[in-house]
């Protein structure tokens, strides 16, 4: 069984739970018309958006879980009840055995978030002193953050720019140095949202063998989000997307593969992703498992076709048209 | 509750410790480049100097201010040099202007932290090397002031200066934290609202407020209670009146107080909500 097998099934004990999870965020809507001044001032629509909907997801102690969809899908507020304190609207958040938000100072003790383009890193101060920082606020002991440091260091080649000045690191060199800070206090679970955005190909292929490496060796959770499907596929055993705020899809990739029927690259087919109704709908409708292609001839009333030729035209509807 | 979680000693150690990481770390920053060290120095002098300069040719030209002698306003312009320094020192990086972290989302950084909330805000903006130039121009002024009173220097009257100096620092806290507490609801809009808040409070605090209109004194003394940033409290210490030395205390405390309790609702807002924007402009620079 590969790795990223055993990854997908990981029997072990749960390290994230999330049972009938909603969350919903309330937005002032305002409209531009004069006549609307005093009613948005005292009295403004208010839209309601359900960023979550009864969401049920597990992850296991040493499992790598990609959690993808498209944007405002919901990954980013999942990340975030499981990081920095929000509360669900209802249902119920463990992690580690604990509630992240009750217990959230030995919880936090025990997790590394790094969210891709916000850093931990103090600005003015060369990198070694922003980790000094992270061993004296997690109380690391000196022998444990040393141990760490050399391990850190020699896999994220941090070496050459760790007595520079944080700005003056380059996009990727502050995600590794981000990245390696957040494992100072070698955390049980990595929280990992967006931490290959903006990085180039080299620096994408040198972190995403860095988690891997972390979870083999280590054996920490990780749970990563990213809009990249080939970055994920690398990456994760099993795949959770996430659509309109529902969970879509729970699996391995291969999984994934056969359920949308289409052997290309998973980075094409995420234009699907970003329908209307989200990925659940459209992988599950067509009866066949295959995924429905939409009709690029104006004339056709039937806009999705189940096989590869137009109802009307009879022409060749192809997939790219998806 | 907190504390008691976490330990009573090892909350004193834990906040030693990250007192001691952020010297070490102002330190290493101020001294990376003496050049600019010495500018910063320069600069800030002369800032604070001018701070208090309008007070003092006021002073020069009409041989004093109402009751107030020359050394007198000498020494209440030093307390209130004094308590800005103090504040600088114990909070930069965005902890006195509170709203700005919250408004900016940078509140999250706050919160993945393993300490309680209140220990990171105590900490986090230590910076006794850079922010302690206001502090030399403050003891500069006040010593200076002391030499030409004759004030009886008993340790009982230096323990009363420091309790005083505490209670004017917990005031202007109170009134930036309490004011800060809005951007929990309203980020953008409040983003600068703590900012504005102590500006007020920095502005009216040299000027010995003698001589106002009963209203407006009163309202000085409790809605905005800039009075005991230094008039009052200097009025006490000097015995210019028979004001009690512990009231600065007292309203420090109790501006606290419903700071905390605005902030307490602030954060259940925060569990609420979240952060509804992240800039990443300023922060830990």
């Amino acid at each position: 069984m590969s790795e990223q097998d055993r990854n997908a099934t990981s029997d072990g004990p749960i390290a994230v739970s999330l049972e009938g999870v909603s969350k919903t965020f309330y937005q002032k809507q305002r409209s531009e018309s004069p006549k609307d001044i005093l009613k948005n001032m005292f009295n403004p629509k208010i839209r309601e958006i359900q960023a979550l909907k009864d969401v049920n997801l597990t992850v296991r102690k040493g499992e790598i879980l990609a959690y993808a969809g498209p944007n405002g899908a919901g990954k980013s507020t999942t990340v975030k009840l499981l990081s920095i304190a929000l509360a669900p609207t209802s249902g119920r958040v463990r992690a580690l055995g604990m509630d992240p938000l009750r217990d959230r100072v030995n919880y936090v003790k025990r997790i590394g978030v790094v969210f891709g383009q916000r850093t931990e890193l103090w600005w003015d101060q060369p990198v070694s002193a922003s980790f000094e920082w992270a061993r004296v606020v997690w109380d690391v002991p000196r022998d444990r953050y040393e141990k760490t440091l050399g391990f850190v260091k020699e896999l994220l080649d941090l070496g050459p720019f760790f007595n520079s000045l944080a700005r003056q690191l380059s996009l990727g060199q502050k995600m590794w140095a981000d990245l390696g800070l957040m494992l100072m206090h070698e955390p049980e679970l990595l929280l990992l949202d967006e931490p290959t955005i903006g990085v180039d190909v080299l620096g994408k292929r040198s972190i995403l063998g860095f988690i891997k490496t972390l979870n083999e060796e280590k054996g920490v959770t990780v749970m990563v989000t990213s809009h990249d499907m080939d970055d994920l596929e690398q990456l994760a055993g099993r795949i959770v997307m996430i659509g309109d705020g529902r969970i879509a899809f729970d699996g391995d990739f291969s999984e994934l593969r056969t359920t949308i029927g289409d052997r290309r690259p998973l980075n094409r087919i995420r234009f699907s992703l970003r329908g209307p109704r989200g990925i659940g709908v459209r992988v599950t409708v067509t009866p066949t498992g295959s995924t429905p292609l939409r009709c690029p001839f104006p004339s056709c009333s039937n806009k999705h076709h189940s096989k590869r030729r137009c109802c009307k035209s009879r022409r060749i509807v192809h997939r790219s048209t998806m | 509750m907190a504390a008691s979680r976490f330990g009573v000693f090892q909350t004193i150690l834990m906040l030693l410790r990250r007192w001691r990481i952020q010297a070490y770390m102002d330190l290493i920053r101020m001294t990376r480049d003496f050049k600019l060290y010495l500018i910063t120095v320069v600069s800030d002098t002369l800032l604070n100097l001018s701070g208090v300069a309008a007070v003092f040719l006021i002073v020069e030209r009409f041989d004093g201010i109402g009751d107030w002698s020359p050394p007198q306003v000498i020494f209440m312009l030093g307390y209130a040099s004094l308590v800005t320094g103090i504040l600088d020192v114990l909070f930069s990086y965005n902890i006195m202007q509170i709203s700005r972290r919250i408004g900016r989302g940078q509140f999250d950084h706050v919160m993945i932290q393993p300490q309680p909330v209140w220990m990171i805000l105590l900490t986090e903006g230590f910076t006794p090397f850079s922010g302690g130039i206001s502090l030399l121009t403050g003891l500069g002024l006040t010593g200076w002031a002391i030499t030409q009173l004759s004030i009886d220097l008993t340790a009982v009257w230096w323990l009363w200066l420091c309790l005083n100096l505490f209670g004017s620092c917990a005031v202007v806290m109170g009134i930036a934290f309490f004011w800060g507490t809005f951007a929990f609801w309203s980020p953008v809009a409040a983003e600068e609202i703590s900012s504005q808040a102590t500006r007020i409070v920095f502005q009216l605090k040299s000027f010995p407020l003698d001589g106002l209109a009963p209203f407006l004194l009163n309202t000085l003394l409790t809605v905005l209670p800039v009075g005991f940033v230094a008039w009052y409290p200097s009025q006490a210490l000097l015995g210019l009146r028979e004001n009690p030395l512990w009231m600065t205390q007292l309203v420090g405390v109790v501006a606290c107080m419903v700071a905390l309790l605005a902030f307490r609702q602030g954060l259940k807002q925060y569990e609420r909500t979240g952060s509804q924007r992240y800039v990443g402009w300023a922060h830990r620079s």
